[in-house]
């Protein structure tokens, strides 16, 4: 392959890659306000204890996918006692009490983690299978990067099916069409909602975990991807995974060809599609709540 | 024949001596003041978790910083620094001034790294703590919020972290404010004359910065380096990043395409640490110059292979052998037995390791503040002012740090140190166990730049 090819496409394969990990933290956050209603500011939070749970993890056990395996599921079960006793008494009075407790929730655990593991930057190495690289088409690219890639597609399958082709996900989405109704019909809905929002801070810990051995894990870690992932959310359109999906992969690819062609503008073309897409459709690009 | 033999002879002999009596102006230079080996106290009880218990009439010094939030380990390294050599007066007995011993102590002024909280913590240590000196801290914006603050209330700042140039220049410039730190014009300017003029090797560079105003001017300076020093380079390409990127690998693979022999970044911590790792990742093994990059635990994480070859200034060392005597020897140990044995998290972790690189130059800065005091006899900033403008103190590793009096900026050589496997570094660490960390590249040979080539930007109106 031509060498400037190469690295148009290389670019592109590395578009791809962030994009997904932004799709794994995003699609928990627009799963939780989509289909409850919360907006939770706290969920940058949860990614980032999940890439400390895992550190941990791997400290422990010495295994990266003892981490992978874990460590959102313990995230999972904070983010379920967060929903259960805090955020279910906050959510009546409306938006502004959810988003003060989450904001509380968020500082909380960035103390909580400078406690417990202080605040130096602490490393998570990658399984040794998934070091190294792949010739892809005469180029090199690091093979964890792919493993990312196909980790979000498998996942993104997997809530797909969920969603739409079982009993459980109708029940869901019925929920969240009219929660009332549901309730009626004799099904728990706290508890699915209960159970959405453990899916949402789980996808949030598996890109916490997936993404710690590419960066390290340090106390600013919700700051780098928070707001990358708020953009795609209000972009993609409050609750849906597609549009959460599509923007996820736009973004990852502003922001790699951004850099590669109008670098000092890299930083703020990712604005700067958020503001034309809001311009043209303010509900998100494929959303329906206000 | 005779006669051209004669010439040359004489031009050799000439030019011999004037190396000789170049060398001997640095080597020799007979300091106002010194780190008093003699007197170093037993440290055994120190603890930066539990600082000495003071009471009474003491000497104030605020550690203004980011002691909370992310950027709270930063504080962390400045509070250890500055309570040791605090410690170290106390042993001796605290400091004579305004005819009365005092102990010296350090109090902590969390900036939350906000411009708007910085004013506010500094006027309640100056007007409710009652604080001598504010002693801070990284970043400029909050740097200059400090020096504004001592300004104010005429109180000594002390900017041992913070690297612009322009706090030391007009309009920013108090007199008031000292600043103890390399700064990135002289930086991006030391790398060029270490390419340049010493290592003559590589010629093609990427320049890689944060996009602020910080990361903009350590390229300037490289840049201008490259053009007063190094005509023959050729920058590759430029680019400036957000703070706190995610994903470098947009980047790198610009680099890679560009054909860089070299990639000059001014990035810090976790910027470096990420951009390393990453390219490290994707079998891109460029060497990185930079000053950030010395990090034990991310390097360690990145691994010998991955570590070699990076090219370090710093502005704490004085060339190789690390020990040059016992006595420096013995207030290594102090420490180093202290960390090994005696101090919990954070302090404990291989961060705290050495009391070398940026945790030594913020010890350095404190030992010739309080050797400011005691010569001053006074905490009177008018006092202090006269001593420390043109001041010269030789730091612990020989090391002389000189106050340039008309803008209050430090001159001191910068040392180059190029990373190299721990069985390559006994020629600096030459103590055991023989290297610096077990599980990275670190210090090898080490070059000295000559004062002269590396004096900080200094402002015409303020340095006629």
């Amino acid at each position: 392959m031509d060498a400037s090819v190469a690295m148009y496409v290389a670019q592109g394969i590395h578009g791809l890659a962030y994009g997904m990990v932004l799709f794994l933290v995003a699609s928990g956050l627009t799963l939780i306000f989509g289909m409850m209603g919360v907006l939770n500011l706290a969920h940058a939070s949860f990614f980032m204890l999940s890439a400390y749970f895992g550190y941990q993890m791997v400290a422990w056990t010495g295994s990266f996918w003892a981490a992978l395996l874990v460590a959102p599921v313990i995230t999972a079960v904070f983010g379920i006692l967060l929903e259960r006793f805090l955020l279910k008494k906050v959510h009546a009075f409306g938006h502004m009490g959810e988003l003060i407790l989450t904001v509380g929730v968020s500082l909380i655990v960035l103390d909580g983690v400078k406690a417990v593991w202080g605040t130096e930057s602490l490393p998570l190495k990658m399984p040794p299978v998934l070091e190294g690289l792949v010739q892809i088409a005469g180029m090199q690219y690091p093979i964890y990067r792919l493993f990312i890639i196909a980790m979000a597609l498998v996942l993104l399958g997997i809530l797909s099916l969920v969603l739409f082709k079982t009993r459980l996900g109708m029940v869901v989405r019925a929920a969240v069409s009219d929660a009332e109704m549901v309730n009626a019909l004799g099904i728990n809905v706290p508890l699915v909602f209960m159970f959405v929002f453990g899916v949402g801070t789980w996808m949030a810990g598996v890109a916490g975990v997936a993404i710690a051995p590419i960066l390290t894990v340090f106390p600013g870690l919700a700051d780098q991807m928070g707001m990358d992932a708020f953009i795609v959310v209000v972009v993609g359109g409050f609750g849906s995974l597609g549009g959460a999906f599509l923007v996820s992969i736009i973004g990852g690819l502003i922001s790699s060809y951004g850099v590669q062609f109008l670098s000092q503008y890299a930083a703020v073309l990712m604005f700067v599609f958020m503001a034309v897409a809001l311009a043209i459709k303010p509900k998100g690009l494929f959303g329906e709540r206000d | 024949m005779k006669t051209m033999r004669f010439l040359f002879m004489a031009t050799a002999v000439l030019c011999s001596l004037g190396l000789v009596l170049q060398s001997a102006s640095a080597a020799d230079m007979v300091p106002k003041a010194a780190f008093d080996f003699k007197n170093f106290p037993d440290m055994s009880d120190f603890d930066p978790n539990k600082p000495m218990p003071l009471k009474g009439d003491t000497i104030k010094i605020a550690v203004v910083a980011s002691h909370s939030g992310p950027a709270a380990s930063v504080g962390e390294i400045y509070w250890i620094s500055v309570l040791w050599a605090a410690h170290m007066v106390n042993k001796q007995g605290g400091i004579m001034v305004d005819g009365k011993k005092k102990m010296v102590e350090v109090l902590k002024a969390d900036t939350q790294s906000k411009p708007d909280i910085t004013k506010k913590v500094c006027e309640r240590m100056i007007l409710q703590e009652k604080v001598d000196f504010l002693w801070g801290t990284n970043g400029s914006h909050l740097q200059k919020v400090i020096n504004q603050v001592a300004d104010k209330y005429k109180k000594i700042s002390v900017n041992a972290a913070s690297l612009s140039d322009e706090l030391q220049e007009v309009p920013d410039f108090s007199r008031y404010a000292f600043m103890t730190t390399f700064s990135t014009e002289q930086i991006g300017r030391g790398l060029a004359y270490y390419y340049g003029q010493i290592r003559k090797k590589e010629k093609k560079f990427y320049i890689l910065c944060q996009d602020y105003l910080f990361g903009h001017s350590m390229a300037e300076g490289f840049k201008k380096g490259l053009k007063e020093y190094y005509p023959d380079a050729e920058i590759v390409g430029e680019d400036y990043h957000k703070l706190f990127l995610t994903d470098f690998a947009p980047y790198l693979t610009k680099i890679k395409a560009s054909g860089a022999e070299v990639v000059y970044t001014g990035d810090w911590i976790p910027d470096a640490a990420n951009l390393l790792k990453q390219a490290r990742q994707m079998g891109i093994m460029l060497p990185f110059a930079d000053i950030f990059m010395d990090e034990p635990r991310f390097l360690t994480e990145v691994g010998v292979e991955g570590t070699k070859g990076i090219i370090n200034l710093a502005q704490y060392g004085n060339g190789n052998p690390a020990f040059k005597n016992d006595d420096q020897i013995k207030v290594y140990r102090a420490w180093n037995d202290l960390w090994k044995n005696k101090w919990k998290e954070p302090y404990n972790t291989v961060l705290y390791t050495h009391p070398f690189g940026n945790i030594g130059a913020y010890i350095g800065s404190t030992y010739w503040l309080l050797s400011v005091v005691t010569r001053a006899g006074s905490t009177d900033p008018e006092k202090i002012i006269k001593v420390w403008e043109g001041d010269t103190y030789q730091l612990p590793s020989g090391q002389i740090l000189e106050m340039r009096a008309c803008d209050h900026k430090q001159i001191t050589p910068l040392t180059v140190n190029e990373f190299v496997p721990p069985a390559e570094q006994k020629q600096s660490f030459n103590i055991p166990p023989y290297y610096w960390f077990e599980g990275c590249s670190n210090v090898g040979p080490s070059t000295l730049l000559p004062m002269d080539k590396v004096v900080p930007k200094a402002d015409p109106k303020l340095c006629k």
